[in-house]
């Protein structure tokens, strides 16, 4: 029970390690949190939804064509608009994004209905067995998607010029604008590229979770918590911090009654806060 | 000039004390509402305008004023007038234990750890059913009165909190409690090294802005006589404080007043007339007003749209 309970909990939580990740890249970069990150892996998962049910297209296969729309998305509404109050106090920013939350939620709800909707794979029953832990087939074609699209993620912002302009700005944005940089571009980069992570998170989730206007709203809270567990500014933090909060609700319904774990959830929350907030790895460098 | 301040001011104050005797309930209702987001986001302002600390957690002093009001008034059987400062001075206690843990934080960890404190409080009221209610809630022995007295009362209620409240606003604005907090807003390193002791500053700034909070959830509890806590520890509410006072400007004393007006009255608009749409034009305004006038509609500047807050030219974080 309990050893099923770490796999699926491992297995699920290289999910929120992405999730973590893009909105700890925006919080850590332009010093915004995000609170419409749950609503982008939201669209993530609906259009999923709607490129398999209309034109049965696999989501795995889909998640390309996911990313590179939430990309456009994102980096529209970084470019045009963000950037026009990212300097302000943070409860702008804050205000903004919530802003911008429930709108997409509208939009949402007149796009699909406030109906819950999921992907019924073919072959979503099928699995291994290994001493008793029983791996699905598709949460682990998941977990290998999630962790290939986290490396190819560390790999951009270490090697190629973009990622590094990102570093760069993160740490002084007027030594990078110095030095060349046009940060207003940066910053859509930077804002797109979380989008379309949270994307691809959201094609991930489809076929095992469901989804209505609503869920954004609850899935901005637990990147807060990914993001605080891990810390800001480190790709491999976001990623132990996303596969904490993953053994810690799959083990949590085995251990504590359903009614305690909200609670636990945000007791926790408020003491990392409080005990360590630059998170279990937190540094200023991605 | 002053004297046509005045009279213009006087003939304000007329009008608000008439309007229960000239319009129907409906109204009436409706404008006790916006009173009371008026009081909410002067109270809110003292924290968060005044002293820069963005705190999303708010509701939590409204929702234990209401409980503890509906508390005293159901299991203990005190009338209103007993549990009404019981209310405050709850809120005041909470905001001291809460504000020595949180207010070393900064920026939006302050503002989310509070809402996590919040989000805690309410699981714990659902959790202790004998006390609460929990997700049932409680329903509070009502006002007497006919329809119409009750609407009076509360009228006047909420409109003595907003009076209450702007006054307490208006003297913070010229006092040095007051430049305490805007100096811990401007620069708290500096505030530090000028004398202000600012742990101390922001706890008390947390205090006052929890005390009337508290108050008004009170007030509140005993108006709709029935209290959950998905109600009472609502975050929409909170996001709409932050609208208010961003509408009619930060740190301002009157802005508040500006701000709920104009949102509270459109908001009533849209709901009754496109309830499919009402998130996405809240929305819509949420963005508006943030991008076109962060200063507030007192100082909507067209020349100002396109350079706000863009990177490097406007003000720091």
């Amino acid at each position: 029970m309990i050893l099923q309970a770490i796999v699926n909990g491992i297995l699920f939580g290289s999910v929120y390690g992405m999730i973590g990740i893009g909105f700890s890249l925006v919080w850590g970069v332009m010093n915004i949190v995000n609170l419409a990150h749950g609503s982008f892996i939201m669209i993530g998962a609906y259009l999923s939804f709607t490129l398999y049910t209309v034109y049965h297209l696999d989501p795995f296969l889909s998640i390309p064509l996911v990313m590179a729309v939430l990309f456009f998305l994102a980096y529209g509404i970084q470019y045009f608009l963000i950037n026009r109050v990212v300097r302000g106090p943070s409860f702008v920013t804050l205000t903004f994004t919530f802003g911008l939350q429930i709108l997409i939620a509208n939009v949402c709800l007149l796009l699909w209905t406030a109906d819950y909707k999921s992907i019924k794979l073919p072959y979503s029953s099928e699995g291994m067995e290994i001493g008793g832990v029983v791996i699905p087939l598709v949460r682990f074609g998941i977990f290998g998607v999630a962790v290939l699209v986290t490396i190819l993620f560390y790999l951009f912002m270490r090697k190629t010029k973009a990622g590094i302009a990102i570093n760069a700005t993160a740490l002084n944005y007027e030594g990078a604008r110095t030095v060349g940089v046009d940060v207003e571009k940066i910053y859509a980069v930077t804002f797109a590229l979380s989008a379309a992570l949270a994307g691809a998170a959201g094609a991930l989730i489809a076929p095992i979770m469901s989804i209505n206007p609503f869920t954004g709203g609850s899935l901005v809270s637990k990147a807060f918590v990914i993001a605080i567990l891990g810390g800001l500014g480190s790709t491999v933090g976001a990623l132990v911090g996303g596969i904490t909060l993953g053994l810690v609700e799959t083990i949590g319904t085995v251990v504590f009654p359903s009614a305690v774990q909200d609670l636990l959830g945000f007791l926790v929350l408020v003491l990392v806060l409080v005990l360590r907030p630059q998170g279990l790895m937190g540094k200023r460098f991605y | 000039m002053l004297k046509k301040r005045l009279y213009l001011i006087s003939l304000g104050i007329l009008l608000l004390l008439l309007i229960p005797f000239l319009v129907s309930g409906f109204w009436v209702r409706l404008v006790t509402q916006i009173f009371m987001f008026a009081a909410l986001a002067s109270a809110l302002n003292i924290i968060a305008g005044f002293t820069g600390y963005a705190a999303f957690g708010n509701m939590i002093f409204f929702g234990l004023g209401a409980y503890t009001t509906a508390i005293l008034m159901t299991k203990v059987h005190l009338p209103f007038i007993v549990a009404f400062p019981a209310a405050g001075m709850m809120s005041i206690l909470l905001a001291i234990l809460l504000g020595s843990l949180l207010l070393r934080l900064r920026g939006h960890y302050f503002a989310l750890g509070s809402l996590g404190a919040m989000e805690a409080f309410r699981q714990i009221v659902d959790l202790w059913t004998d006390l609460t209610g929990g997700t049932q809630g409680i329903t509070i022995p009502s006002f007497p009165g006919k329809p119409f007295v009750v609407n009076t009362f509360f009228y006047f209620a909420m409109l003595a909190m907003v009076v209450l409240i702007v006054y307490a606003v208006s003297r913070l604005d010229k006092n040095r409690l007051g430049y305490a907090f805007k100096a811990i807003r401007a620069d708290e390193e500096a505030a530090g090294v000028m004398g202000i002791d600012t742990t101390r500053y922001k706890i008390i700034s947390w205090s006052l802005s929890a005390l009337f909070t508290g108050l008004v959830g009170s007030v509140y509890a005993y108006w709709f006589s029935y209290i959950d806590p998905p109600t009472v520890f609502n975050v929409m509410w909170v996001v709409n404080m932050f609208v208010i006072i961003l509408i009619g400007g930060m740190g301002t004393v009157f802005g508040p007043l500006v701000g709920a007006v104009i949102l509270e009255t459109v908001s009533e608009l849209v709901w009754s007339r496109f309830i499919n749409l009402h998130l996405g034009i809240l929305g819509t305004i949420i963005i508006l007003a943030v991008l076109f006038m962060p200063k507030g509609i007192l100082h909507l500047n067209w020349k100002g749209l396109v350079v706000h807050f863009r990177p490097g030219k406007g003000e720091a974080a």
